[in-house]
């Protein structure tokens, strides 16, 4: 992650050449700045902007990836909050100058399987469940997109999901999956080879077409 | 339909309306800012997996010391060369795995189970290389016995590890839980091969072998049942 994003800066700031010097600086300052592994070094020296910015920036990410698995916004917002907790609580174990995301999705994943078995666990479980499913019914309809992406997924397995929403989503490469989860960059690609097989499939299946947001119809 | 269209169909529908609501955000950041410290990040990866190699050393030799060192007084150079710094390299591979367990994010070289697979069958071999006493006096009489040194040897060493590692997170811990046990399970094996003067093949190569999966399942289920243990609290508690 660090390397791709000094080289989008670099990339901008040669857009920059011809302009003034101390503009170029500022533009630099601002762009490192903002990189999310310079944050996460501030963060952990104690510094409340820096782990505010995080907390914008990563939680719409981290939200999306609890949505597109629990497909209930009220357990999406438990989850993202529990991630952050344990983010907080573990924040010494990021190295700096590593890739963050994979640090952010690593837990964020603990987090929703440490959920799920509790789930599996708890009686009322199925109660939960039919709750929830309720709950996604009544998501509004301004979640089309964001309906159409879960009935996208629906059909993968759990870890090919998972695969291709970091990958696709959170625009992680391959590496920085394979950090997440804990797996192979091999284990990575094959699944997400199996999941478009599958996706392709099921798209044949329901016609291939699809609409102007990407649903299939 | 090729893989493109896919992803423009992905890419279309993962276009959120919404995302987590700004009330929330701002709970979330209100909620660690009381605790916002400064903290210390961990060692690098090289001076931890260092000081686990370190703890199993010290184990075994303080195992060794105490029992004897029969085992290493029998041994000829070529069997010293060759079991020794095996088992060392062995333990900083298990290191590095147990670092990179506790540590979120960081890119696993191998499984724990196929570090355990790999290894066992890479000391079988070491080991079906050297010894070549093919007898089998007191097989199981005295392989309990090493069964039992290694794995109570091994308990330490597991214990020490985690406790150095105290400072990480598991994101999974029935597999950091396996590789403490392989860990320990080295050390184990370790004080056997200083200790134990018995060079009967088929003794080393079940019993002194038999201390690493032994552990390492002991580690896996330790970790099992202490993630399963808060769970069920909290359940009863809900009860």
């Amino acid at each position: 992650m660090g390397p791709r994003v000094r080289f989008t800066a670099e990339n901008d700031l040669h857009d920059y050449a011809g302009t003034d010097q101390d503009c170029k600086k500022s533009f630099e300052f601002m762009y490192t700045d903002r990189n999310l592994e310079t944050l996460m070094t501030r963060y952990q020296q104690g510094d409340f902007g820096a782990a505010a910015d995080l907390i914008e920036r990563i939680s719409p990410q981290l939200h999306r990836f609890f949505l597109a698995q629990s497909q209930s916004r009220t357990d999406a917002d438990d989850l993202l909050q529990e991630t952050w907790l344990r983010i907080h609580k573990v924040r010494h174990t990021y190295r700096p100058g590593e890739p963050a995301l994979p640090w952010f999705y690593a837990i964020a994943r603990h987090v929703r399987v440490d959920h799920y078995r509790k789930q599996i666990r708890t009686a009322a479980g199925e109660r939960q469940l039919e709750a929830m499913s309720r709950e996604a019914e009544a998501i509004p309809a301004e979640s089309d997109n964001s309906a159409n992406f879960e009935a996208l997924l629906a059909p993968l397995a759990e870890s090919q999901r998972e695969v291709i929403e970091m990958l696709k989503v959170a625009g992680m490469s391959l590496e920085e999956v394979a950090r997440a989860t804990s797996s192979s960059v091999g284990s990575v690609k094959q699944k997400a080879h199996r999941a478009y097989k599958k996706l392709r499939e099921v798209m044949r299946a329901t016609g291939g077409r699809k609409g102007q947001s990407g649903e299939i119809l | 339909m090729r893989d493109e269209e896919i992803d423009e169909v992905l890419k279309a529908a993962a276009r959120a309306p919404y995302g987590p609501k700004p009330e929330l955000l701002k709970r979330v950041a209100d909620s660690i800012k009381p605790s916002l410290r400064p903290v210390r990040p961990l060692p690098p990866n090289w001076a931890i997996t260092g000081e686990l190699v370190l703890v199993c050393a010290v184990v075994s030799c303080a195992g060794a010391a105490r029992a004897g060192f029969f085992g290493f007084e029998k041994m000829d150079l070529l069997e010293r060369l060759l079991v020794f710094p095996a088992l060392i390299l062995f333990a900083w591979l298990a290191g590095r795995e147990f670092v990179h367990a506790m540590i979120p994010g960081s890119m696993r070289l191998i499984s724990p189970g196929a570090l355990l697979g790999f290894g066992s069958t890479a000391l079988l071999g070491v080991f079906a290389f050297l010894f070549r006493d093919y007898r089998t006096d007191h097989f199981f009489s005295v392989g309990i016995v090493c069964l039992l040194t290694g794995f109570l040897h091994a308990i330490p060493a597991a214990l020490l590890g985690w406790l150095l590692l105290r400072r990480g997170f598991a994101v999974n811990s029935v597999s950091a839980g396996l590789i403490a046990g392989v860990l320990g399970g080295l050390a184990g094996v370790g004080v056997l091969e200083l200790h134990c003067p018995n060079f009967q093949a088929s003794h080393v190569l079940v019993w002194h072998t038999a201390v690493l999966p032994l552990s390492g399942a002991a580690g896996a289920l330790v970790a099992w049942t202490l993630r399963c243990r808060p769970q069920t609290r909290k359940q009863e508690s809900a009860d």
